[in-house]
């Protein structure tokens, strides 16, 4: 029984882990782009960066996964999500966005948080506005968002249980199965509580990766 | 002829006029200071010979060529401005060193992007068409320039690691790895320790002696004095007296100026 439920929970912790990779790889470019959006001096670019950071922050993600799943196969033509491995990819659009949008924000602090003169140093030695940014601002930046994006990145770890409510066969779902009737068992109630050990597991490690990446970047004071 | 000319340069924030129209010419060799009380104008002026400023009226002129013009619009480019800039350097009241690079790194990074940028468009850099090649001239330059403000012994150390006149001098020391036409200075001792202000004066002094350029906006009135060629004082946004630092501060004309320097002298 001991093997049958580890051999379905890994399988679940694997989509699980799916879902965050190709969340983080999405998420993570994406949220740059909204935050220069809603650093923008051109005002309606600005606005609507701050509108879809609005509503995406705004609202559950549980809500903006049901309304990406479904909605589609209601007004288009053809369901885009009728494919293999449609779920997942809906859901992954669902939390790369929402993702995105609170990275986002993260990202400006950070951005902001560099002092104006590093930028204006680079001004009067002639560098460009993408050299200061590259060679300058990001950097600083990055040592300044490892703690908050660190938070968020544990959070997503957890979040990517929400994608069961498009009966997205993760972790959470695997264990529950075990409760409603799956592989031959019924009523097992131990396998759900033992996701857990997968969870702490895995934010354990990451915890540890993220003290690193600070102690890497303490070299400077900046 | 003067190295720098400025004329008429005008500059408001909003309702607030901070330079009322500003006429001065800087010969070759030649160090200026600029005096004057906190919200005079002395560091938006400079902000505005760099570029970070754009005036709302006026003309900069550097060897003849005009770089600025407010009323020509091809003057006002992205492009236009950051080639401008190379024309002066900038060391600012609070170092504004990057953390992250070594001191070395600090005083190449600039020049090195330059180069690289050049070789790429235009196949050539200060007859380098290999970008190594460049790389190493500027290296060799990043470490003359380091041993003349005496930080030969620092230059893998970080920016945190060294004390604050250190820092101001690796910032001299990166802005002349740019060979600015005019190097200027805001404040550039206001931010250090009193007993650090020494070694920074003393690095500028040489460079007087070495023939540079240079704008120097401060507040030590003996320095000025001492260093200077010409001494500006300004006021309310305009040039109230300029001359030499015998007049302008051992007799000024102008009754503001007196007063300035009086209350400096209390202190």
């Amino acid at each position: 029984m001991f093997i049958t439920v580890i051999q379905a929970l890994s399988e679940g912790f694997l989509e699980t882990l799916k879902l965050f990779a190709v969340t983080l790889v999405g998420a993570l470019p994406l949220g740059l782009v909204i935050s220069f959006g809603s650093m923008s001096r051109f005002t309606p670019l600005r606005w609507l960066s701050r509108f879809v950071v609005w509503v995406f922050r705004g609202t559950p993600l549980m809500l903006q996964l049901i309304i990406i799943f479904y909605v589609p196969g209601f007004v288009l033509p053809q369901n885009p999500w009728a494919i293999s491995g449609g779920r997942f990819w809906a859901a992954a659009v669902a939390f790369i966005i929402n993702y995105a949008c609170y990275f986002s924000e993260i990202y400006r602090g950070g951005i902001e948080g560099v002092p104006k003169g590093q930028q204006e140093a680079g001004q009067v030695l002639g560098m460009t506005k993408s050299q200061i940014f590259f060679k300058v601002t990001l950097l600083q930046m990055i040592k300044r968002i490892v703690p908050p994006m660190s938070n968020e990145i544990i959070t997503l770890v957890k979040d990517t249980s929400i994608a069961r409510i498009i009966s997205l066969q993760e972790l959470i779902y695997a264990g529950y199965a075990f409760l409603k009737g799956s592989h031959g068992y019924s009523g097992l109630i131990w396998p759900l509580f033992f996701t857990g050990v997968y969870y702490l597991a895995f934010t354990g490690l990451l915890t540890l990766l993220f003290a690193r990446i600070e102690k890497k970047m303490r070299y400077f004071g900046g | 002829m003067a190295v720098l000319q400025v004329e008429n340069i005008q500059k408001n924030f909003g309702k607030v006029e901070v330079l009322k129209g500003i006429d001065f010419a800087v010969e070759k060799g030649e160090v200026l200071s600029i005096i004057g009380s906190s919200g005079s104008g002395k560091t938006t002026l400079l902000r505005c010979l760099n570029f970070l400023e754009t005036p709302q009226e006026g003309r900069i002129t550097v060897n003849g060529e005009t770089l600025f013009d407010a009323a020509d619009s091809h003057t006002l480019s992205d492009a236009a401005i950051r080639l401008n800039r190379l024309h002066f350097g900038l060391v600012f009241q609070q170092f504004n060193l990057f953390p992250q690079y070594t001191v070395k790194r600090n005083i190449t990074l600039a020049e090195g992007l330059l180069a690289k940028e050049r070789i790429k468009k235009e196949g050539s850099y200060n007859g380098y068409t290999d970008y190594r090649e460049a790389l190493a001239a500027i290296d060799q330059k990043a470490e003359r320039l380091l041993a003349e403000v005496g930080l030969s012994d620092k230059q893998d150390s970080f920016p945190c690691q060294l004390s604050g006149g250190q820092q101001q001098r690796v910032a001299i020391a990166r802005a002349l790895s740019m060979e600015p036409d005019v190097l200027c200075f805001d404040e550039p001792t206001s931010a250090l320790d009193p007993e650090l202000t020494g070694e920074v004066l003393r690095v500028i002094r040489e460079l007087k002696a070495a023939g540079r350029t240079m704008i120097i906006v401060t507040h030590e009135i003996e320095f000025a004095r001492d260093v200077s060629d010409t001494v500006m004082f300004m006021d309310g946004g305009v040039v109230a007296e300029i001359g030499s630092p015998e007049q302008v501060i051992g007799n000024p004309q102008n009754s503001r100026t007196r007063e300035f320097l009086a209350r400096f002298n209390e202190r």
